[in-house]
């Protein structure tokens, strides 16, 4: 009975797991190869590491430094990464199997037949701690096959599946928690984030040791997921410790989520459902309230990251500018990424991608809710009152744009505030605006993109989308890092906004990219008039 | 009289399947019109094109004189729809949803007169406005779409399989409703699979199946076509020799079986009652009895020949001609 479970989590997941594990393993191995082509001497390694010591915001996104050795050096670089990758992976796994299936009636068809309450869900357990360790092995092998220590390449690939298990754990007691699987995405998401800069926080509080290529972190780590596998350190003092941490607290969880599903009834959460309204608010009056009223609270999320990369940008590029000069080798990393002139301006620009990024997801998400509204039957209902095929879509790629001038306005507002008392406030506040418009410029190229998906291929919307802005995510972002070529990076929107350089504005792809927006709308709209509607999945 | 909905040598295929193959519907105003099918007939699919949802591939469509897809909005300004399979927003409560689509067809939803119909429907559909959409049961989603599309007034109410999910309380209630709607002249084009309901509410009858209309006309046309079966408790065919309107006598169990046709139902009662039968049962055939009765001897591909207002007679002639035979 459990054989044919698993072997129906099988058929639906195979694909997205191939994509989740090939992606992380990739990772692993381009990570290598970035570490070896950029940072190829002992020297070379040492200097970025000591100019760490000197700007912790580097830490905030990458790894706790152990030492310069080839491995040392690569887990610091990537090993956040590839555990961030297998808890995403596995945290969406969770909720998709039970919250998810709940929710669209196919457990209570499972827990009528003899397999019950319980089977269903240990069947989800199997099949998560399985991915992840498919996962890990694979993360080892390809660290292996870079030729690096194998102590330390099982090391961390066992951090990795650990890790993944852990937060596995995790989404499956939000799946028992909460009524749909949107709520119990998000509160793993928020957890998992809060995680992550929770073990960057107390990376950034360690004490540097005397050379300068390792640091002893504070207490704070043991609170994170994320600081466990830090402290496995592979490749330095390889410690196992910290992976059976994760282990145990990830299957202590799981079992705790069998417990909680006992003690409910099938259907229900522990967070009550409040009654709703019995007459509509005066503002809930046509298709575009509609789509705001579906999307606000995630827009909200989205543009509370904004805000918070916002003021990081700021007030961490003071930080920044008060060790420029000193260290020649943080300005390289950070030259690699923003390929602007001075240190500040840099900081700003990268912060301020990442917030180009978050603005995009809103967009996607905005869109895609468009497909889950014509997959789902709600978008017929609407569609059959007089609400033109042209208007619908038109109303999703407004809030869509509008989702995306809150995230930018709350960015922007947020570094204009983290500037107070900056002297070179004037300057930075240039940076800001110029960089932060032109983000939200490239947002809006994924916005169409969606569009012209849903009304061209409605089934690939999400796939295809979310696809879109994690690969201009790799090329814009880490393109530059892992040592792929100059010219990928400009197939990236991210990658081709206006920067300032030195206080002067260069517009570069700006045109471009108002060109391919205003088509790629345009002709989205025109299509919907042909296009009919798409039911069912 | 006015033609509001029309439709000739409708098609509709989806890849290789033809979801509809020639569809020829013609609804009148103030017609209540039944739309009667099987499951997977190209009921929805009609409907569907009619509204402007789906587009069609072949022949011709028009409602209030209207080409539903380029003109779907004002089609819609003048439309109340329940679709078949409602779906509902899971974190709006009922209330919301009702007063959200009504504001869609330009309802003032603080106006007394909204307040006060959707109050009355509320109560006559016994339901809470104040639970989300993901709490509601198959019924309870019907009876949002229902409330939603009877609380604001129209021309043309098209109702898709309204009554699946209700209880027969609420089946009742919506008999009301379309009464109601009858007599302030309102145009209904009910589809649905279930006979009864059928019988009860609609002046006029198209079956489709297969993609096409195999019959259309009144109810008293129809009940030509339908045969109503009879049985009794009897040991011998002997008691069926008398009965000169039975069709198909059988002695199977004890039981003497026997159909007739509708109209000829009183000329048999007192033959029956002379022979002072016992168990007797009369039963009005379901839908189901009468496709398989009426059509399953052309269940194979249709040739494409043929139309709707002489299919009708000829095969109640076949039939008739094969009883006797």
């Amino acid at each position: 009975m459990i054989v044919a479970l698993l072997r129906r989590r099988l058929r639906r997941d195979w694909l997205q797991l191939t994509l989740w594990i090939l992606a992380t393993v990739l990772m692993a191995y381009a990570g290598y190869a970035g570490v070896t082509q950029s940072y190829a001497t002992h020297q070379d390694r040492v200097e970025v590491l000591s100019a760490v010591m000197a700007n912790p915001v580097i830490m905030m996104f990458r790894g706790l430094p152990s030492g310069a050795s080839e491995g040392q050096f690569l887990s610091f670089e990537i090993l956040p990464w590839l555990t961030l990758l297998a808890a995403l992976m596995s945290t969406f796994l969770a909720v998709r199997h039970t919250r998810g299936d709940e929710e669209a009636g196919r457990t209570e068809l499972l827990a009528a037949t003899p397999a019950g309450r319980a089977l269903p869900t240990v069947a989800t357990i199997i099949h998560g701690v399985a991915a992840n360790v498919i996962l890990g092995i694979l993360v080892a092998l390809a660290l292996i096959g870079s030729s690096l220590p194998s102590a330390g390449s099982w090391l961390t690939g066992a951090v990795s599946a650990a890790t993944g298990i852990a937060f596995f754990g995790v989404g499956l007691v939000a799946a028992q928690l909460m009524r749909t699987s949107r709520g119990a995405n998000s509160l793993t998401v928020w957890i998992l984030v809060a995680a992550f800069l929770v073990n960057g926080m107390g990376n950034v509080a360690g004490i540097p040791s005397d050379d300068l290529t390792r640091i002893a972190s504070s207490g704070l780590v043991w609170a994170s997921p994320f600081g466990w596998a830090a402290q496995a350190r592979p490749y330095d003092t390889d410690d196992p410790w910290p992976v059976v941490l994760a282990l145990v607290v990830g299957l202590v969880l799981a079992a705790g989520s069998v417990a909680l599903q006992w003690m409910r009834d099938i259907g229900e959460g522990f967070i009550p459902a409040r009654p709703g309204r019995i007459f509509a608010r005066p503002a809930l009056s046509g298709p575009h309230a509609m789509v705001w009223r579906l999307t606000n609270g995630a827009i909200i999320g989205w543009a509370v990251g904004g805000a918070l990369t916002g003021i990081l940008a700021t007030r961490l590029s003071g930080l920044a500018g008060q060790i420029a000069g000193q260290n020649p080798a943080v300005e390289q990393i950070l030259d690699k990424i923003g390929k602007a002139g001075d240190l500040q301006e840099t900081v700003v620009t990268v912060f301020f991608t990442m917030m180009g990024i978050l603005a995009a997801c809103a967009a996607v998400q905005v869109l895609a809710r468009a497909r889950q509204e014509e997959a789902h039957g709600t978008a017929e209902i609407v569609l059959a009152q007089p609400v033109g095929r042209v208007r619908w879509l038109r109303d999703y790629l407004l809030v869509a744009t509008f989702a995306i001038a809150i995230i930018v306005a709350a960015g922007m507002l947020a570094a204009f505030a983290g500037l107070a008392g900056d002297e070179d406030a004037p300057a930075l506040a240039k940076v800001v605006t110029v960089v932060g418009l032109g983000q939200g410029l490239a947002a809006c190229v994924f916005t169409v993109a969606t569009a012209l998906v849903f009304v061209l291929l409605p089934r690939g919307t999400i796939a295809i989308a979310w696809a879109l802005v994690m690969l201009a995510t790799v090329f814009g972002l880490f393109g530059p890092l892992f040592g792929l070529p100059q010219w990928t990076t400009r197939f990236s929107p991210f990658a081709v906004t206006p920067v300032v350089m030195n206080g002067i504005a260069d517009l570069r792809g700006t045109w471009w990219l108002v060109l391919i927006v205003a088509v790629g709308a345009a002709a989205s709209l025109v299509l919907m008039r042909r296009r009919q509607l798409h039911p069912a999945g | 009289m006015n033609t509001i909905i029309s439709t000739r040598g409708l098609t509709k295929t989806y890849g290789r399947v033809h979801a509809l193959d020639g569809v020829d519907l013609e609804v009148q105003a103030g017609q209540v019109h039944g739309f009667l099918g099987p499951n997977g007939a190209g009921k929805s699919t009609t409907i569907r094109i009619l509204l402007g949802l789906a587009r069609r591939t072949g022949g011709e469509a028009s409602v209030f004189g209207l080409e539903p897809w380029r003109d779907a909005v004002q089609i819609h300004r003048r439309v109340a729809y329940v679709p078949g399979d409602v779906s509902v927003w899971p974190n709006l409560s009922g209330g919301e949803t009702i007063d959200l689509l009504a504001r869609l067809r330009g309802a003032r939803t603080g106006d007394a007169s909204y307040r006060a119909e959707r109050e009355r429907l509320m109560t006559a559909f016994q339901f809470d406005p104040r639970k989300k959409g993901r709490a509601y049961s198959k019924g309870n989603r019907q009876k949002v779409a229902l409330i939603a599309a009877l609380a604001v007034p129209a021309e043309l109410y098209i109702l898709d399989e309204p009554t699946s999910g209700l209880d027969p309380l609420m089946e009742v209630a919506f008999r009301d409703e379309v009464q109601r709607l009858r007599r302030t002249g309102a145009t209904v084009l009910l589809s649905s699979h279930i006979l009864s309901e059928v019988e009860l509410l609609c002046d006029r009858v198209s079956i489709i199946r297969a993609g096409r209309i195999v019959e259309s006309g009144t109810l008293a046309e129809l009940r030509h076509l339908t045969r109503t079966e009879v049985s009794f408790e009897a040991s011998s065919a002997d008691v069926l020799a008398g009965i000169a309107a039975a069709h198909d006598g059988t002695i199977e169990e004890g039981r003497a079986r026997f159909t007739v046709d509708s109209d000829d139902l009183p000329a048999v009662l007192p033959v029956l009652a002379r022979q002072a039968v016992t168990g007797l049962r009369i039963e009005p055939p379901s839908l189901e009895e009468l496709f398989l009765r009426h059509y399953g001897d052309d269940l194979g591909p249709s040739t494409g020949s043929g139309t709707r207002s002489d299919s009708g007679p000829t095969r109640r002639e076949r039939r008739h001609q094969e009883a006797r035979s």
